[in-house]
């Protein structure tokens, strides 16, 4: 039997605010973050909003060395992190050789890269410093920077299903025994280029995104961070921390089909779905709830659903559907973090989280999606729940990781 | 040549540059051809896309999400037909503005 | 389960496919010769030494048009190296055919640079309402994997891993978990860069690149100033060994064992002071292969500081393993330059007996790093390697390869 992997630990940055408490008031209560962007100027792109992480508290950023040097998806991440770390009991101590940093991102650097560009084709003086930290490998390396990490670093850039991914090679470093605890998470930042890029390819709502809503109209884009504390359930039981959730299992994929559209059949979701419940040795029975991709693309919903369908049978219908995605936007590299982290909240909670109220759900994914007011879940008859979190990206790359309640609930 | 002629022939140019299509001839592109899918030139959704910014660039027109459809662009013919039918729109405008 | 590397395919400036490799290594540096001279080009306006270039390579043979149409260079040069290297393992180029999926492992530094570049000016100039659906698909970090996926219908895990330097051994090491974890039958595991002239004047602004004339790079060397940029691809074949011995395949190494670590005094763009501890932590992976080391690969690229962070790295392991000398040093950045994945390539060509000469460009040692490439022919052959990167920025990570064919 592998080591049971445990969740000690949440931080997050995000369009709510610097801090999981924000964020957790506005994923309980079912409030969407979009609103007008103002990073960049948008008056030429076809859509104008996004959910944007407002300015970092004076605070925050005074805790953080170097943050004048940091990129923002880096101030981002190693915010989210520290305040896993503390949550976790595991801040400033407890990091060395035993910690590992499995991070996902999709920009990166990238708001700094256009600024480098911008400076360059007006012929003013470009700073190459703003380039430091472009590469995919930013975040997690100033994460792993900040806190001190010496075990296995790594980063994932495989779109939208980075996080997940992250998570994936997270647990089974703990499970291996390559590392005692594990960062495991993702950070986006909004630039001009991947917003100006998904709207070339008409895939952004102007109005924020409506999940499995039969007049959706794509995606809303968000940036952020958000990072979980990995330990084994011995090292948490050893240090008395406190255990969130479970992470039971994970599993990958790739639907080989087309660089953009997903599968119609959602053939590649499912295997994901089925690599991750067989890691987890668990049943489509077992599952309580489903934290869908769910981006809100036309596309996407039909083929994601025929997935759940396709694994869950005749149940479909009737497991809750979680899309935090029509609350916190779609943070790309970091989605598949954002996501697990709602998920872990519902667990000690026992409350899922609301999308907002809508129009008809599309008849062709009828999703029991959640939404207008928070879901209690009931009872599963002595088992504990279980969460299943897909994230399903451009590209044809998915991901499915499980979560299980903890043995004994410990608070947020 | 005719207008429509002239339109239909900038399309068919405008249709293999965007798309890279190198190794075909523009003027051997049948007007009611199918442009997507097996049997035709064989583009997808990502081509459709990008012909959309490259006749816009080009006729300096605004087409929406929702006109960007399989009718339309069935074939350079229907294309030609579509196109024709926003350009005296789009030169009014200009001419307003 | 235990892990065969069966195959190798590369596409550089050295030309394609694990023979035209194979001959740069042996030469110790570029190839000057027709058969390898860096491909023509039209971007013109390079600082310092002039990149390899490999992207204007005909890979017609590898990816026909309709398929190369919409790929950017890194997409491409990955699908003609995976091909390849599926043909050099003696598995059908369309992919391989099995119940259980084939997975991807690829690394980049940049993905597509250029489509990066071209989108960002068109923004500027044209407005971001005229922004290329084709460049924005292609410049995502994971269009190269996606694209080797696609192009072989290979429908298990699809990861890209990003650690610059370390990248391409993290993919290596990442593709061998999936064998050994059996969640793919085969796995596609290597990397694809691209150059530009402005990535490369980016390079040169951080003092990263040689400034020499001979436009050849010296790793270890006391005069280095720093390295050679590249360009290309490299993919590797791993699959479950017994089921390429099954199938009778010539297997060139199995993958022993792998691990990786970060040096966090490191800084974003710079190694740090204690790269000689995670050479320690190398030395405790080492416990899990099968016998004493013949080779090292190092990632020494003639970065001044990054190949001391190399050197120190091994003399790390050097004290860990109670080694009296290290084991032959062998670096072939000098032949390959940098960025491409290359170096994965070379580990696994010299474990299965390859010979790999010493840098051309090297000429005196540097006392202070305490290691020098190895002169002369490697005693052993097939002979059990470390192949080994530290990365700016803090990560580094290496592979124990053992070679099984001469």
């Amino acid at each position: 039997m592998p080591r049971r992997v445990v969740v000690t630990g949440i931080g997050a940055v995000s369009a709510a605010g610097w801090g999981v408490g924000p964020l957790l008031e506005a994923l309980r209560s079912g409030r969407p973050l979009a609103g007008s962007i103002t990073r960049f100027d948008a008056s030429r792109h076809r859509t104008r909003i996004a959910a944007e992480v407002p300015p970092a508290p004076a605070a925050v950023a005074a805790a953080i060395p170097g943050w004048r040097r940091l990129s923002r998806s880096d101030r981002y991440a190693v915010a989210a992190a520290r305040e896993a770390l503390v949550r976790a009991g595991r801040f400033p101590r407890g990091s060395g050789p035993e910690m590992g940093v499995f991070f996902g991102t999709s920009t990166a650097g990238m708001p700094e890269c256009e600024r480098f560009h911008e400076r360059l084709q007006a012929g003013a003086f470009a700073p190459v410093a703003l380039l430091r930290s472009q590469e995919a490998n930013g975040p997690g390396d100033a994460v792993a920077r900040d806190v001190g990490a010496a075990g296995p670093v790594e980063s994932v850039s495989s779109a939208c299903s980075s996080g997940a991914l992250a998570l994936r090679a997270a647990l089974e470093a703990i499970r291996d025994g390559e590392a005692a605890v594990a960062l495991a998470g993702g950070s986006d930042a909004l630039c001009e280029l991947t917003h100006a890029g998904f709207n070339a390819l008409r895939s952004v709502d102007a109005a924020p995104c409506r999940p499995f809503e039969e007049q959706r109209a794509g995606l809303t884009i968000g940036e952020g961070a958000a990072v979980l504390v990995l330990e084994s359930e011995d090292e948490a039981e050893r240090r008395g921390a406190p255990v969130l959730a479970e992470v039971l299992g994970a599993g990958a994929s790739c639907d080989a089909h087309h660089m953009t559209a997903p599968h119609p059949q959602g053939a590649g979701a499912a295997r994901a779905i089925r690599a991750a419940l067989f890691d987890a040795l668990r049943d489509p029975g077992d599952v309580t709830w489903i934290n869908a991709h769910a981006t809100a693309t036309p596309q996407n919903e039909l083929s994601e659903w025929k997935a759940i369908e396709d694994v869950f049978g005749a149940r479909a219908a009737a497991i809750p559907v979680v899309a935090t995605k029509s609350l916190t936007g779609h943070l790309l590299g970091a989605a598949g973090a954002i996501e697990a982290l709602a998920t872990v909240d519902s667990l000690v909670t026992g409350m899922l989280h609301p999308a907002p109220e809508g129009g008809l759900i599309d008849p062709r994914a009828p999703a029991a999606l959640v939404r207008g007011g928070a879901l209690r879940l009931g009872d599963v008859g002595g088992r504990s729940w279980v969460a299943l979190s897909t994230s399903l990206a451009f590209g044809g790359s998915n991901a499915a990781v499980l979560f299980g309640a903890a043995a004994r609930a410990a608070g947020v | 040549m005719t207008d429509e002629t002239t339109l239909r022939s900038r399309i068919k140019r405008l249709i293999v540059e965007s798309l890279h299509l190198d190794g075909v001839d523009p003027a051997g592109i049948a007007d009611e051809a199918p442009l997507f899918g097996e049997g035709g030139l064989g583009l997808d959704s990502v081509d459709a896309l990008e012909l959309v910014v490259a006749l816009e660039k080009d006729f300096g027109l605004r087409i929406a999400s929702n006109e960007v459809g399989r009718d339309t662009f069935a074939s350079v013919g229907s294309l030609a037909r579509f196109v024709g039918g926003k350009l005296p729109l789009a030169q009014s405008a200009s001419r307003r503005g | 389960m235990k892990v065969a590397v069966t195959g190798i395919g590369a596409v550089g400036a050295f030309g394609t496919g694990r023979a035209s490799l194979e001959a740069v290594l042996a030469l110790g540096a570029p190839a000057k010769t027709a058969a390898g001279r860096p491909a023509p080009d039209s971007r013109r306006g390079w600082s310092a030494s002039p990149p390899l270039l490999a992207a204007a390579q005909d890979l017609s043979e590898w990816v026909p048009q309709p398929q190369a149409r919409r790929m950017s260079a890194p997409s491409r040069m990955a699908v003609a190296a995976a091909r390849q290297a599926l043909h050099d393992a003696g598995l059908p180029r369309t992919g391989p055919d099995s119940e259980v999926p084939a997975g991807v492992v690829m690394s980049t530094s940049w993905g597509s640079a250029h489509y990066t570049e071209r989108i960002l000016d068109q923004i500027r100039r044209e407005g971001p309402e005229f922004v290329s659906p084709f460049y924005f698909t292609e410049c995502v970090a994971n269009a190269a994997a996606a694209q080797v996926a696609l192009s072989l219908g290979a429908r298990g895990p699809n990861i890209t891993v990003a650690q610059r330097e370390a990248g391409v051994v993290l993919a290596l090491a990442r593709g061998a978990r999936e064998i050994a974890a059996g969640r793919a039958s085969v796995v596609l595991a290597g990397a694809a860069d691209e150059m530009t002239p402005t990535l490369h004047m980016i390079l040169a602004r951080f003092g990263a690149l040689s400034l020499s004339s001979d436009g050849v790079a010296r790793p270890f060397d006391r005069g280095r100033d720093g390295l050679l940029a590249a360009e290309g691809a490299t993919v590797v074949v791993l699959e479950p060994l017994e089921a390429a011995r099954r199938r009778g395949a010539r297997v060139l190494a199995r993958v022993e064992t792998w691990g990786c670590g970060f040096d966090p005094t490191a800084g974003p763009v710079s190694w740090g002071r204690e790269t000689r501890l995670l050479g320690t932590r190398a030395a405790r992976s080492l416990s899990s292969a099968d016998g004493p080391l013949d080779a090292i690969v190092s990632g020494a690229s003639g970065s001044p500081s990054g190949d001391r962070a190399e050197a120190s790295f091994l003399q790390g392991l050097k004290a860990a393993l109670g080694l009296p000398v290290l084991p032959p040093v062998l670096a072939p950045k000098g032949a390959t330059g940098e960025y491409g994945g290359f170096h994965v390539g070379a580990a696994v060509a010299a474990a299965a007996g390859a010979p790999v000469a010493p840098p051309a460009g090297f000429s005196a040692p540097d006392a202070e790093l305490g290691v020098e490439p190895h002169r002369g022919s490697l005693p052993r052959c097939p002979r059990r390697v470390l192949v080994s990167s530290c990365a700016s920025g803090g990560a580094a990570a290496w592979a124990v390869l053992s070679g099984e064919t001469a």
